[in-house]
């Protein structure tokens, strides 16, 4: 995978350049991890190079998305969901609030289903992330998928790879007992077209099939 | 076509969503996710005023900032043609002057774009964005409609008048009336997916863009109209559209910034609003006062009704709906008065919010009758029954199909309504009451004009094509499920494609029109293209010399004759002798002027539902929800779009409630965290019924439309079993705890 | 969201000492509550030191105290079979905040850690105190609904909004704490503060003191207890007023009991007060009632929160009947 390089760097900023040399200066002291390569600190600090510094607004990552390993650089700032949609080209998760407040960012990482809008992307270095894109094996869908095709468990899709993605680790984590129980469990996913009788019932047979998930 | 309709010969067979595997694959490409390169990204910079003048704007620091590529204020902005004329740039649903973005210094209402902030990733421009400083000179502004009806008048629109059949105000003098005054505030329509736009100029005469929106020829020509382009310069796609209930009925400003920012930087630009900016820049159901006056002989017949509303719009345009005429026609009664008045406030204009006016108008509406009917010591079921109207009251016309009252017996049997008492309080389970209520909506049943193009490949693949899009009811399921039924033909062989300015000529979605617009096209499409079949047989060989469609037999294969199985030849073959490579045609349909016959969709909704009163928790415990809704297009996605709407009527009922502080004029609320909309635990079974029965004059299907129904009449429901449960009347949504316990 | 610089610390004493080079350096560990507020412009570290992989993710018994590390997922704690068994109430309150996902990511310290969910406070052009000391409090004569009935002073009425901290108050838990000056144990009910003069101040923390971990110490609460949440929704939704309700019955009579609100005040409020007066009482609507009245001394609204001052009292002899009929 492709490091993203520099853009529209202005070499005049003196704030931004400053701020970034006394980073350099102490980052190199931290007993913390320190994530700039030696040489790039050096090129920096010495100003030789202004453009090695935007290296250092950007740091190393390596994670696995699906199944394939990515070693990317990027910002710190930039989060898991906006790496999945903007860099890494796999729209299937999706931005609703980028506040936590709606679920359609709902991924798995390391298993887990979590918010990739309130997740920094750095923060999953060494982690195994899967999307919606990543559940299908070839042509054959995951149950999950079947079963939301099955019991109409969606209109507009849009909330739809959160509400799957959150459904399969609700089984998993043995919150799918009962309707009521899924209800509650699955209440961190929002859909405004109101599919949630549908998404209860797509559970309970994916539940029900006993499929190992 | 004779007696030939589509559901004489065979019910439909649920089939699934056609888009489904899209869907849940994650593969279904929504505006904001079309790959293009070099992308570049905006966001844009709100006013902290809602009402004044920008007094400066400094952008230098937002500008020098790191990967940004422009930074768009009105001082920069490009002269938009067609908004130096002073008209119609974005088109206005109605009278006044749409918000001309980046135009001049004024500022109408909060969050107003002051900027567009260019950058070449997302976080730069986000961060960018902060970096604009904005100064103001500030004016009173007014956002506070229950302060301003003294400034409230009449719209400036024909339709908006004054309604008076019989006496005026005749409720007055009935034997038991009621009169009371209900209030709902501003809801969000907040679809899922935010409002987003990707627009690309190919050189400087040609743009494409990818935006959500409801209907793509609209948008195209507010964007021809607002950059003085022909529309065949233009192209506009929505396939997929992550919900809307009504936001993408018109052209926002933020669309046009983001054609205009392309354009500016040379550079494809992607604009996504964020979710706060949903709250204040894409309209809203507008906060809405109602009086009713309600009055009926002591045997419960209506004797008057009057009903007002005043709602709000925004101060540079008049946003209306037909929130008072639903009372003209739902119940047989002679002396009806209607009145609706708006107040301009510092707010953006509001836009048709699902089951728009009549859902506002059913709240009141349907309030009142429960109360009138308790008033008179009445089931309110039985009240309805004896004011049906057997025929339009207000046009004087036959309904071309109505059957409310076989929606009022089914969901009654299917909820249990005869367990319920008249008398409030009178159920319980533990702590809990238990009340039961219902409501009926009803929305009018529209046929437009559709250009539907079919295509069919040697090998019996059928391909479908139409501009209309799918925000999530299913239109491409609905086209197929047509298509497959008139042809005979497997759904997998037949293939539809929509959702762009490429595709012929369809209708916006809304309204409730697309299955009877839409429908019809596809079906009139398909039976010309048998009848085209069928020339060209009888072109290809003598055995089908003369042949009609109707003596035919139509498989995916090819066709064969109706009398003689063995006489048969496949479409390959067909094509190649008459020296095709495929078979295309192209119909446009519309309805007849149709004078004679008033058209509507019903609902009726039952809810069951329990109160804790010490803390005031509602729990909705069943929901019947009954449609005559004419013939079933497609059963599945019809059952999910009823139950849909009844998750947007408990929202409505219990929850959604945008909150203006009107010391600064601005929503606090304005996030998906503070703003509440139902999750999954709010949420019962329910139970989705149709009467199914064909109306004999919409379209060739007999169906009518069922978006709007499935919502207007749902928080009425909800609000008189909350009555029934505790004898709290709460005329004031939504119904929160802190309105019940006790 | 400016582009702050990121560090990753594998001990206590890394980020304890990362931090104080830095005035401007912020930890953070599931970040579900610091990275809606950066976002929102609220907060604006030009540092992010990552502490969630320290290794504070335990969940354990030592002696007579349950421990759970500061690191520990909210999910896992709320799920653990340890605590299911001897600190039912956590479990309960946990499972109540927030969704699953959020649970999944969000810690124990960070639970801690999080800032009120004020509208005020969260948009930067209203006025706050806690935000921008000095501004005014926009919610004082603003939108209230959510606000505090208990502590509050003119200068703020926030709520804290966990659900977890509202169980840790009542079950005595301590919170272990490593700093640059050395180690501190403050008990719960200390760790959060009224708002006073100085809401910018959510706790008692001194600036690079680090939250180790929680104690609870062994109770009596492992059968009768309740954690009631009233909300505007069924689910996903702060708490308008929240009870966590602890008693230790013998036949009819309250042993003892533990009370806790969450929804009403600038911190947990603990109702030990109440707690004293229980002890000894029969299980009685009629005690339960005049128990909660008891609870509301001193109770202040503001308008649109008046209807607090009767959801709180209901609320609280809701719970103890539920907490009663736990079997």
């Amino acid at each position: 995978m492709a490091t993203k390089g520099p853009h529209n760097e202005d070499p005049n900023d003196k704030a931004l350049n400053k701020g970034r040399r006394e980073f350099l200066k102490h980052s190199s002291l931290l007993t913390a991890l320190a994530v700039a390569p030696p040489h790039l600190v050096k090129a920096a600090e010495s100003a030789l190079d202004e453009k090695a510094a935007v290296y250092f607004e950007q740091v190393p990552l390596s994670l696995e998305v699906n199944g394939v390993h990515h070693k990317l650089s990027v910002e710190p700032r930039v989060t898991l969901l906006d790496l999945l949609r903007e860099q890494l080209a796999l729209p299937g998760t999706k931005k609703g609030c980028d506040h936590g407040q709606c679920g359609a960012c709902t991924v798995h990482v390391n298993g887990r289903r979590v918010l990739s809008c309130m997740s920094l992307a750095v923060m999953q270095e060494g982690k195994k992330v899967t999307t919606i894109e990543g559940l299908a094996n070839g042509d054959q869908l995951h149950p999950m998928q079947e079963a939301f095709i099955k019991h109409d468990g969606f209109q507009c899709g849009y909330c739809t790879p959160g509400q799957i993605m959150s459904g399969i680790a609700c089984i998993r984590e043995g919150h799918a007992n009962s309707d009521e129980e899924v209800r509650e469990y699955m209440s961190g996913n929002i859909c405004r077209c109101g599919a949630y009788p549908n998404i209860v019932k797509a559970i309970a047979d994916v539940k029900k099939g006993g499929h190992k998930l | 076509m004779g007696k030939n309709f589509f559901f004489d010969r065979n019910e439909p067979v649920p089939i699934d969503r056609v888009d489904g595997r899209a869907k849940v694959t994650g593969t279904a490409t929504y505006a904001a996710e079309y790959k293009t390169q070099q992308i570049a990204y905006g966001f844009l910079v709100g006013s902290t005023i809602a009402k004044g003048r920008i007094k400066s704007l400094d952008t230098k620091m937002a500008e020098r900032a790191p990967g940004v590529l422009s930074v768009i204020t009105y001082l920069n902005a490009p002269k938009l043609p067609g908004y130096q004329t002073g008209k119609d740039p974005s088109k206005p649903p109605t009278a006044g002057q749409p918000l001309r973005i980046f135009y001049d210094n004024e500022i109408f209402y909060y969050d107003q774009p002051v900027a567009l902030v260019i950058a070449d990733t997302f976080e730069r421009a986000v961060h960018a964005a902060t970096l604009v400083k904005a100064q103001y000179e500030k004016a009173v502004h007014q956002t506070e409609l229950d302060a301003n009806l003294s400034r409230a008048k009449v719209p400036t629109g024909p339709r908006f008048e004054d309604y008076k059949r019989g006496e005026a105000d005749a409720y007055k003098n009935a034997p038991v009336k009621i009169e009371q005054e209900y209030h709902h505030p501003i809801e969000v329509h907040n679809p899922m997916e935010l409002a987003s736009i990707i627009a690309r100029w190919e050189g400087k005469e040609q743009v494409t863009v990818y935006t959500k929106t409801q209907g793509v020829e609209a948008t195209q020509r507010s964007i021809a109209a607002a950059f003085k382009m022909p529309l065949e310069n233009i192209t506009v796609n929505a396939e997929h559209i992550g919900g809307a209930f009504g936001m993408g009925l018109r052209t926002w400003p933020y669309e046009i910034a983001c054609v205009m920012g392309a354009q500016k930087i040379g550079r494809p630009l992607k604009l996504v609003l964020h979710r706060e900016q949903m709250f204040t820049n894409v309209g809203h159901r507008p906060e809405t006062i109602q009086k009713i006056g309600m009055g009926a002989t002591t045997d419960g017949k209506l004797v008057g009704l009057t009903h007002e509303a005043i709602a709000d719009t925004s101060s540079y345009e008049e946003f209306t709906e037909a929130t008072v005429n639903i009372s003209r026609f739902l119940y047989a009664c002679p002396n009806v008065t209607t009145r609706y008045r708006l107040v301009p406030l510092n707010i953006c204009t509001p836009i048709w919010m699902r089951g728009p006016g009549e859902a506002t108008g059913a709240f009141a509406l349907e309030s009142a009758m429960d109360e009138l009917a308790f008033a008179l010591n009445l089931d309110p079921l039985e009240f309805r029954i004896r004011n049906h109207s057997d025929t339009d009251p207000e046009r004087n016309l036959p309904w071309s199909s109505k059957h409310v009252k076989e929606c009022y017996e089914m969901g009654a049997e299917k909820i249990g309504w005869k367990e319920r008492k008249l008398q409030p309080r009178a159920l319980k389970d533990g702590d809990w009451l238990i009340g039961y209520g219902m409501g009926t909506g009803s929305f009018g049943a529209f046929r437009g004009a559709a250009t539907v193009k079919i295509k069919l490949e040697p090998d019996g693949k059928l391909l479908l094509q139409c501009s209309v899009n799918d925000m999530g009811p299913g239109t491409a399921t609905m086209m197929t499920s047509i298509a497959s039924n008139e042809m005979g033909w497997p759904v997998n062989q037949i293939k539809v494609e929509m959702g762009s300015t490429n595709f012929p000529p369809g209708p916006t979605q809304g309204g409730s029109t697309v299955t009877s617009t839409v429908g019809a096209a596809v079906q009139e499409t398909c039976t010309a293209l048998k009848e085209k079949i069928a020339e060209l047989a009888g072109k290809a060989g003598s055995a089908f010399q003369a042949v009609k469609a109707e003596d035919l037999k139509f498989s995916a294969t090819g066709i064969s004759l109706q009398k003689d199985a063995s006489v048969k030849i496949a479409y390959n073959e067909l094509l190649t002798k008459n020296g095709l490579a495929a078979l295309e045609l192209t119909r446009e349909s519309k309805a007849k002027q149709q004078q004679s016959y008033s058209m509507y969709s019903f609902s009726v909704h039952f809810v069951k539902l329990r109160v804790h009163p010490p803390t005031g928790r509602i729990r909705i415990d069943h929901v019947v929800s009954c449609a005559d809704a004419g013939t079933i297009v497609s059963p599945k996605t019809a059952a999910s779009q009823m139950i849909g709407g009844v998750v947007g009527g408990i929202g409505m009922a219990l929850m959604e409630d945008m909150v203006i502080d009107h010391r600064f004029g601005r929503p606090v609320n304005n996030n998906l965290a503070d703003y509440h909309v139902p999750v999954n635990a709010d949420i019962p079974p329910v139970d989705v019924l149709f009467v199914n029965k064909k109306d004999p004059h919409t379209n060739p299907m007999g169906s009518k439309g069922l978006g709007e129904i499935a919502l207007v009449g749902v928080a009425p429901a909800v609000a008189n079993a909350v009555f029934n449960a505790t004898g709290k009347r709460i005329r004031s949504l939504p119904i929160t705890p802190d309105k019940l316990m006790e | 969201m400016i582009n702050f610089e990121y560090l990753r610390v594998s001990t206590p004493k890394a980020a304890i000492e990362a931090l104080s080079r830095d005035n401007t350096s912020q930890w953070i560990a599931g970040g579900t509550n610091l990275i809606d507020l950066m976002k929102k412009g609220v907060m604006a570290p030009q540092k992010l030191i990552d502490i969630s992989n320290l290794p504070l993710k335990e969940i354990k018994k030592e002696g007579n105290k349950v421990h759970i590390g500061a690191m520990a997922l909210n999910s896992d704690v709320a799920e653990n079979e340890l605590i299911q068994r001897e600190q039912p109430l956590l479990s309960l309150a946990l499972a109540a905040g927030a969704s699953q996902q959020l649970r999944n990511m969000a810690t124990v310290g960070g639970n801690m850690m999080q800032r009120t969910r004020c509208p005020y406070f969260y948009n930067t052009d209203l006025p706050c105190n806690k935000r921008q000391p000095g501004s005014g409090c926009g919610a004082l004569k603003g939108f209230n609904r959510m606000h505090a009935i208990f502590g509050a002073s003119d200068k703020c009425i926030a709520v804290h909004p966990s659900d977890m901290c509202i169980a840790l108050a009542a079950l005595d838990a301590m919170v272990l704490v490593n700093g640059p000056k050395g180690d501190r144990r403050i008990p719960f009910t200390d760790f959060h503060r009224l708002p006073g003069d100085t809401p910018q101040k959510d706790n008692t923390l001194e600036r690079g003191e680090l939250i180790i971990g929680i104690e609870i110490p062994d109770n009596p609460y492992r059968k009768n207890v309740h954690y009631l949440k009233v909300r505007d929704r069924s689910s996903y939704a702060f708490a308008l007023v929240s009870v966590a309700a602890a008693m230790d019955l013998e036949g009819g009579t309250i042993k003892d009991a533990r009370l806790a609100m969450g929804g009403v005040a600038h911190k947990p409020w603990r109702l030990s007060e109440v707690e004293t007066w229980l002890k000894g009482k029969s299980v009685s609507d009629a005690v339960f009632r005049e128990a909660a009245q008891l609870a509301m001394r001193g109770a202040k609204a503001y308008g649109q929160n008046n209807f607090k001052l009767k959801l709180a009292p209901n609320a609280i002899v809701e719970a103890l009947k539920a907490a009663t009929q736990k079997t």
